[in-house]
Order: C-alpha cells, then sequence, then structure tokens
C-alpha cells in the first residue's frame, strides 16, 4: 500500500461514503455501511450530549444557592438522576466506540466493513429504540433514584423507574451487538500481513472495550431485570424485609458499572494513544506494553467492583480484596501514561487542537486517577463517600477523559469523516476554554467533598456555597466552551477548507483512503507491510497539505 | 470445518462419539439422583451433585459443542466466560460469608440469632433462630 | 445468515464462518453471564438460608427435574445427530432430527407446565405470594422467586431455541446448506447445547440440593 503523504489520491474524494452509493434520509436509515452507522451514532450521542449537559447546567444553576430555590427537591433529584443516566449510558458509553469506532475500525484493520453489518445496524436501531423509552419515562416523570438504581429505595419509590430502567436494559443490547461486532472484526477481518502486533493501539483499545462489554452488560440487564420485577411484584430478591440482601443488588450493579468505566475510558485512551503519535510525528513508545496494558486494564477492571461498597455492609474481607485489586488498575494506567509521555520525548510536536486535548486528558487522568487510588484506600474511602470528592473524582477520570478524547476524536478525524477542516484558531480558543472550565468546576468540588459536603444533596450549609458558585462558574465556561466547538465544526461541514487525504501526515492506516473514504472503504485490499505508527521512514520534508477550492459533495 | 474436508470415517466415529456421549449423560443423570436420594451427609450432597454437573456440562461443551476440535479463539471465549462466572460467584459469597453478623439479612444463616439481632424478624414467615 | 452465502467483505467461506462461529460463542458466553447474575444470587440466599432452600427444594417434584434432564439430554444429542447430517450435506436427515428435538423440547416444556400448575396450587410461590404450607424455615419464598426467575429464563430460552431448531430445519429440509456451507445449522445446534448446557447445572441446583 503506497505510503499516504504522497499518494495521488484527490484532495476530495468526488466518490465517497457521503454521496454513494446514494444520498438521500432513506438511504442512510437503511444503510449497512460502517462509516454510516458510525455517523449516525455520532449525531445521536452528541444530541444525547448536549440533553445530559442541560440536565448539568439545571443542578449547577440551582447550587448556586444553599436554600431550596428555582425548583421542587423532588425534580432535582430527578435532575441528577437523568443527568446521570443520559450521560452514561446515552452519551459515555457508546461515545467513543460506537461512533468513532464503527467509522475507524474497518478502516483501521483494512476491511470492507465489519463482521456483521446488519448487525451493527440493528445495534443503532435498538441503542434508538433504548433511548426512546428511556425519554419516555423522563417525560413520564422520570425517576429520582440516581443512576445507580440503589435497592430498597429504587424498589418502593412513586416515580417512574421501570421505563427508565428498561431503557438502560435495551440500551445494553445495544452495547453488546457493538462488541460482539469488533471482536469478531478484529479477529477475521484484518487484512493480509497485519498480524496482532501489527493492529493500531486504537483498535488494541476497542477490542479490550468489547470484551468489557460482551462480559459485563448481561450482568447488568438481568440485574436491572430483577429491580424492575421487584418494583412490580414485589418478590423481595433484593428487599431486606422479605428476607432479600440489598448489598447484593450493589454487587451486581458495580459487576457491571465498575468495568463500564472502563468501556468508557478505554476508548479514551484509545484515540489518545493515535493522536499522541500523530501530533508528535514520533513512533510510539512501548507499542507492546501500550497494547497490553489495555487488556490489563479490561481483565483487572472486573475485580474491583467492590470498592464501590466500602461503606454498605460489605464484609471487611472484601473490602481489603478490593481496595487493593483496585490499585492494580493504577499500573497499568501509569504503563500507558508514561509511554505516552515517553513518546513526546524529542518528538517533533504540532500544538494543534486534538494535542491540547491530549494534554488535558494526561492531566484528568492522572489527578483523577491519583484521588482513585486514594479512595480505594477503605480508610480515606469511609470518609469521603458519597462527598463531592468522590464526585469531583470520577467526573475528572470518566467524564474528563471521555470528553478529551471525544473533542480530540472529533478534531482529529473530523477530515477523515467530512474531507474538510476546521478552524484552527477557534478550535484551540474552545479546547482551552473547556479544559479551564472544567477544572474550575471541579477542583472546587474536590474541595467541597473534602469539607463534607455529601453529594446529591438539594439544599446545603451557607459555608459551602462559595466553592458552589465557583464550581457554577467553571461550568458556565466549560458549556461556552463546548458550544464555541459545537458552532464552528457545524460551519466548517459545509464551508470548511478541504482537508486533503492525510492534513495531520499521520501514518495511521485508516489515512491510507481518500478523505471521506469511498464506500467500500480500499479500491483492492491493502498489504500491510509496516507497523500502524512508524514515523522512521518519513521524508523529512513533507509536502504541505493540498489546499484545493472545495468541491461539494453533495 | 473438521468435517467438510475430512472422509467418512470421521464422520462415523463423530457419530459413535454422540452416542457414547448421550449414553454417559443419561448415567450420570441417573446417577446424580440417585445419590440425591441417598441424602449424602452435610456438604457432601452439595459436591457430589455439583460435579456430576460439571462432568456433564464439560461433556457437552467439549463433544455436543465440539469444543474438544474447535479454533482457540473459541474455547478461550468459553472459558473466560467461566472465569467471570467463577469471580462473581466467589467474592460475592465470600462478601456474605465474612460480614459483620448485622449486615446479613435478618434471620439468615449469616445474622445474629434473632433474639441477639436488635430487630423484628421477617414478617411473613414464623423464622426459627438460624445455626 | 447471508443468502448467497458470501458476504461481500469476507474473503473466503471458510473465514465466513470461522466468523459466525465466533460471534456465536460470545452470544453464547453473554447467556452465560445472563444466567450467571441468577446463579449468583442462588448461591448468597442458598448460604443465607440453608433450611429453607434445601427443604423447599425437597418439597418440590424431583422426578419431573429428573425426567426433564434426561429429556433434554436426549434432544442435545438428536441436535447434535442433526448437525452431523447436514455437515454431510444431508439435510432432510437435518431436519428430521431437529424435528425430533423440538418434540422432545415440547415434552420439556409439557412437564415444565404440569409442574408450574403443581406450585400455583400448592402456593410455592415468590416473594408475598408464598402460601405453601409444608415448609416454614425462612428463606423459602426466596427460593421460589428465584426457582420461577431460573427456570422461567431457561423456558423461555428453550421456546427460542426451538423457534431457531425449526427455522433452521425447514432452510435444512429446502437444501439451503451444503458441506461447504453449513454454520447456521451449527449455530443453531450450539445455542440448543447451551440451553442444555444451563438446564445441567439448574437441574441439581433447584432439585438436588
Amino acid at each position: 500500500m503506497p505510503p499516504s503523504p504522497h499518494s495521488d489520491a484527490p484532495a476530495y474524494a468526488p466518490r465517497n461514503y457521503l454521496n454513494a452509493p446514494e444520498t438521500g434520509l432513506r438511504s442512510w436509515l437503511t444503510t449497512r455501511d460502517h462509516k454510516r452507522i458510525g455517523v449516525m451514532f455520532l449525531v445521536a450521542v452528541t444530541v444525547f450530549f448536549a440533553v445530559g449537559g442541560i440536565f448539568a447546567l439545571l443542578i449547577r444553576i440551582k447550587l448556586l444557592t444553599p436554600q431550596p430555590a428555582m425548583m421542587s427537591a423532588l425534580t432535582y433529584n430527578r435532575l441528577f438522576t437523568l443527568h446521570g443516566v443520559v450521560m452514561i449510558f446515552l452519551f459515555m458509553i457508546p461515545a467513543i466506540p460506537s461512533g468513532f469506532g464503527n467509522f475507524l475500525l474497518p478502516l483501521m484493520l483494512g476491511a470492507k466493513d465489519v463482521a456483521f453489518p446488519r448487525l451493527n445496524l440493528l445495534s443503532f436501531y435498538v441503542y434508538l429504540a433504548g433511548a426512546a423509552v428511556a425519554l419516555f419515562g423522563m417525560i413520564h416523570g422520570g425517576a429520582d433514584t440516581g443512576w445507580t438504581f440503589y435497592t430498597p429505595y429504587s424498589t418502593s419509590t412513586t416515580t417512574d423507574v421501570v421505563p427508565i430502567l428498561l431503557g438502560a436494559f435495551i440500551l445494553g443490547f445495544s452495547s453488546i451487538l457493538t462488541g460482539l461486532n469488533f471482536i469478531v472484526t478484529t479477529h477475521t477481518l484484518r487484512a493480509p500481513g497485519m498480524g496482532w502486533m501489527k493492529m493500531p493501539l486504537f483498535v488494541w483499545s476497542i477490542y479490550a472495550t468489547s470484551i468489557i462489554q460482551i462480559l459485563a452488560t448481561p450482568v447488568l440487564g438481568m440485574t436491572l431485570l430483577l429491580v424492575a420485577v421487584e418494583h412490580a411484584f414485589g418478590w423481595g430478591i433484593f428487599d431486606p424485609a422479605r428476607g432479600g440482601d440489598p448489598v447484593l443488588f450493589q454487587h451486581f450493579f458495580w459487576f457491571y458499572s465498575h468495568p463500564a468505566v472502563y468501556i468508557m475510558v478505554l476508548p479514551a485512551m484509545a484515540v489518545i494513544s493515535e493522536v499522541v503519535c500523530t501530533f508528535a510525528h514520533k513512533n510510539i513508545f512501548g507499542y507492546k506494553a501500550v497494547a497490553y496494558s489495555s487488556l490489563g486494564i479490561a481483565f483487572v477492571g472486573f475485580f474491583t467492583w467492590g470498592h464501590h461498597l466500602f461503606t454498605s455492609g460489605q464484609s471487611a474481607f472484601d473490602a481489603g480484596i478490593f481496595g487493593i485489586l483496585s490499585m492494580f488498575v493504577a499500573i497499568f494506567t501509569a504503563i500507558k501514561v508514561f509511554n505516552w509521555t515517553a513518546t513526546l520525548y524529542r518528538g517533533s510536536i504540532s500544538v494543534k487542537a486534538p494535542f491540547v486535548y491530549f494534554v488535558g486528558f494526561l492531566f484528568f487522568l492522572v489527578f483523577g486517577g491519583m484521588t482513585g487510588v486514594a479512595l480505594a484506600t477503605v480508610s480515606l474511602d469511609v470518609d469521603w463517600h458519597d462527598t463531592y470528592f468522590v464526585v469531583a473524582h470520577f467526573h475528572f477520570i470518566m467524564v474528563g477523559g471521555v470528553i478529551m478524547a471525544f473533542l480530540a476524536a472529533l478534531h482529529y478525524w473530523f477530515p477523515k469523516i467530512t474531507g474538510r477542516t476546521y478552524p484552527e484558531g477557534w478550535a484551540l480558543v474552545a479546547a482551552v476554554m473547556v479544559i479551564l472550565g472544567f477544572n474550575f468546576t471541579f477542583i472546587p468540588q474536590f474541595l467541597l467533598g473534602n469539607m463534607g459536603m455529601p453529594r446529591r444533596y438539594y439544599a446545603y450549609p451557607e459555608r459551602f456555597q462559595a466553592l458552589n458558585v465557583a464550581s457554577t462558574a467553571g461550568a458556565s465556561v466549560l458549556g461556552l466552551g463546548l458550544l464555541i466547538a459545537l458552532v464552528y465544526l457545524l460551519v466548517s461541514l459545509r464551508y470548511g477548507p478541504v482537508a486533503g487525504p492525510n492534513p495531520w501526515h499521520s501514518r495511521g492506516f485508516e489515512w491510507n483512503t481518500p478523505s471521506p473514504p469511498p464506500p467500500e472503504n480500499y479500491e483492492e485490499t491493502p498489504v500491510i507491510t509496516r507497523g500502524p505508527h512508524e514515523y522512521d521512514d518519513e521524508p523529512a520534508a513533507l509536502p504541505p497539505a493540498a489546499a484545493h477550492e472545495p468541491e461539494h459533495a453533495s | 470445518m473438521a468435517e467438510t474436508t475430512a472422509g467418512n470415517a470421521v464422520l462415523h466415529s463423530h457419530r459413535a462419539r454422540y452416542l457414547a456421549v448421550w449414553v454417559a449423560l443419561l448415567f450420570l443423570t441417573v446417577l446424580t439422583y440417585v445419590l440425591a436420594r441417598v441424602h449424602l451427609p452435610g456438604a457432601w450432597a452439595v459436591l457430589v451433585a455439583l460435579a456430576i454437573a460439571v462432568t456433564k456440562g464439560t461433556l457437552v461443551a467439549l463433544f455436543f459443542m465440539h469444543l474438544w476440535e474447535q479454533a482457540g479463539a473459541n474455547r478461550l471465549v468459553f472459558a473466560t466466560s467461566l472465569v467471570f462466572v467463577a469471580l462473581l460467584i466467589g467474592l460475592v459469597i465470600a462478601d456474605n460469608a465474612t460480614r459483620f453478623p448485622l449486615a446479613n439479612p435478618p434471620g439468615s444463616a449469616g445474622a445474629l440469632p434473632i433474639s441477639g439481632a436488635d430487630r423484628d424478624p421477617p414478617a411473613v414467615m414464623e423464622a426459627s433462630p438460624a445455626p | 445468515m447471508q443468502a448467497s452465502p458470501l458476504a461481500h467483505h469476507f474473503e473466503s467461506l471458510d473465514k465466513q464462518a470461522h466468523a459466525a462461529r465466533l460471534a456465536m460463542w460470545i452470544f453464547l458466553a453473554t447467556e452465560v453471564l445472563l444466567f450467571t447474575a441468577l446463579f449468583a444470587a442462588y448461591s448468597v440466599y442458598r448460604f443465607l438460608y440453608p433450611e429453607g432452600f434445601v427443604q423447599s427444594s425437597r418439597a418440590i417434584e424431583t422426578w419431573i427435574g429428573f425426567v426433564n434432564t434426561l429429556v433434554l439430554v436426549t434432544s442435545s444429542f438428536t441436535v447434535a445427530t442433526g448437525y452431523g447430517h447436514a455437515s454431510r450435506g444431508d439435510g432432510k436427515r437435518t431436519a428430521l432430527f431437529f424435528g425430533l428435538s423440538v418434540l422432545l423440547a415440547l415434552v420439556f416444556l409439557g412437564f415444565k407446565a404440569v409442574e408450574y400448575t403443581h406450585h400455583f396450587q400448592e402456593g410455592q410461590l415468590p416473594g408475598p405470594y408464598y402460601r405453601f404450607e409444608g415448609v416454614k424455615a425462612p428463606g423459602a419464598p426466596l427460593f421460589f422467586a428465584l426457582y420461577f426467575l431460573i427456570t422461567g429464563l431457561h423456558a423461555f430460552h428453550v421456546v427460542v431455541g426451538m423457534t431457531v431448531l425449526i427455522v433452521v430445519g425447514v432452510l435444512a429440509f429446502r437444501g439451503r446448506y451444503t458441506v461447504a456451507y453449513h454454520v447456521p445449522v451449527e449455530n443453531a445446534a450450539l445455542y440448543w447445547h447451551l440451553v442444555d448446557l444451563i438446564w445441567i447445572f439448574v437441574f441439581p441446583l433447584i432439585y438436588l440440593i
């Protein structure tokens, strides 16, 4: 396969997946093209990101004052529940795997499509169905249990928790189908010459994510069904009044939901591994270590769920085991962090928006991760449990990680997906605003938690007000930054300059096709002869990116 | 796809194998049923029944489901799922077994005897104190 | 899964069959973990309420579970034999043996229905609906909650498996599958064996110990 910076591919492929074989809504809704399905996922998750973001802003606005104001306590409880449900099940879990993973995995493997294209489309519609059921539940009043649905409250609440449970249950199927598809694709559709050790690191991480998705999600599905059964019929599985053990629910719930953190963060690491090589123009440092540490995180991530149960009656024996095992995650994460930073060493770094998001990611991951190690210490967790410290911790590592990677991916692959570029200046402004805004939102929450402010409280003592106001101010900056990003990206869809096949001079395999890629990805099956992140044989002087006049796709 | 390429001899051996496995499964089912009637003492009943179930399950997986001759990936998938079965069941039971007694559901064997716990017994049943 | 066996993005039928088989195994793994949640709940409550569980287990008709195990094991054997015929390209016999398996599955469900009716008459029902006089030990209502959840979910899988066997059996009868391409038959058989496999563990847990 010809190295791409010098390929004679046209700057804007005239026949691409956006206009071939057909345009029109119908052809999109019935497509089996993984690229179109990926794009539809991206649109859907972005919409839900906005919805969840609006819920978050409403919560933050309420928390400006310590007294009850603006909304009733019940409404507040519903808001934080819906914020959690939407952000986790509808945005973070599908965002990178189902969106970018769908678009990129076959391109990176040199395949024409995923292994089961129809299943892939089904996965999208199952996602929409789950979202519709959950939305119905929200409009119908929404639950006030928190996204964790802890029993026995969730089985006795008068709010309509069942549709939301069913929505999450259905969304689980979408997640399983995508994971299954990706694993089989990785096993069977790698291009000739691509052994496992020549797979891009993005693929490794997505593969590890898929393993978690298929092994953990069924347990959640069963658990949510049990809660729904209990809510409807009161069979007493988790009800202490009937001999049940509510802590068992927490075991089941976190058996999924802790690995789910890695369903969110591993794909973020997938994106970052690609971005760091491209923008340092340098081989990845320690390819095998980064690749295997993805599997390590996926595996160890299953052994840690009990650290959510330190204060809820779990035995000291289990708490000790889970506390120690939780810290192992930090080892694998640190392997990645050190390898990424080592990759930067003596690289030729171009500070573009994706790179700025990489730096933000690194900060959030390290800081959030270290507070995570602190929280995995049983004695410390007893103090911090259910305070804003925990809220800030998981927002740093999950949300910070995912949003940074999602935005990095959106900018990095924007030319690949749309064939156009975005305005770099605006992107840098937005990136800085998002990163600073995020810090100003959650650093005050670390402090609040450490001072003892519990999470999920509607009213709070006056002495917490200053930091709460600071947090809301930070959230506003964050929101504004995201809004700016949305506006210029939407404008660039139509008016952005044509990008050319490989505007970043990346060596990633996905850039070997024209941008946007043709419907069948590759004219002929590529043969892989080099590793995915090799910049050794790159010529010193790169030809400037072609700056052709935009040829409109449609 | 061993069958498609192999000759008829292999097919015949397969048929014999299915038959042998079936007979073994029937035998083990009868055996476990009879042993359960005997009421083995204490934990032995559980152990024997589960050991027989594992044997039967292994036979089904290896020969009916052809894991014996399958590609490594398929074996790995199944083995991995079993690891996580053991993980969930093992750590959850370990929790209940080592808990502070008041944290187990009142009236259960893991909790304090009813008289010791400052709680009412579950409403539905007339609970006898647990051992 | 395709009408014309080879899909455009696979290089060969062999590879495509490998993909389908791997996908089936992954799906089976998700099924195993789906049941695992219930088995884990069963284990915990059996640990917490040994008396209630042992007495309840003895209170239900063990022989029905025993007969049903024999029936299901036999159906697994007929499915395996049916698959053996498919791999030789003998679709008619595949259909015959799959049909036999479906009949056995119906027998299984028939016994299950008898059993459920019996439970309803006796009041051996989950949680607050428990009215059975025979067992008073704590945990008995939980036993029956889990009993209905596990056997109910399993029965649902039996129904799904029957449907799959019927569809694949009919297609096999029409000569859809060849020596070179019969992976749908194999996957249908795998699904049925899993249903059997799960019952092999349900039987001792519910009826014997």
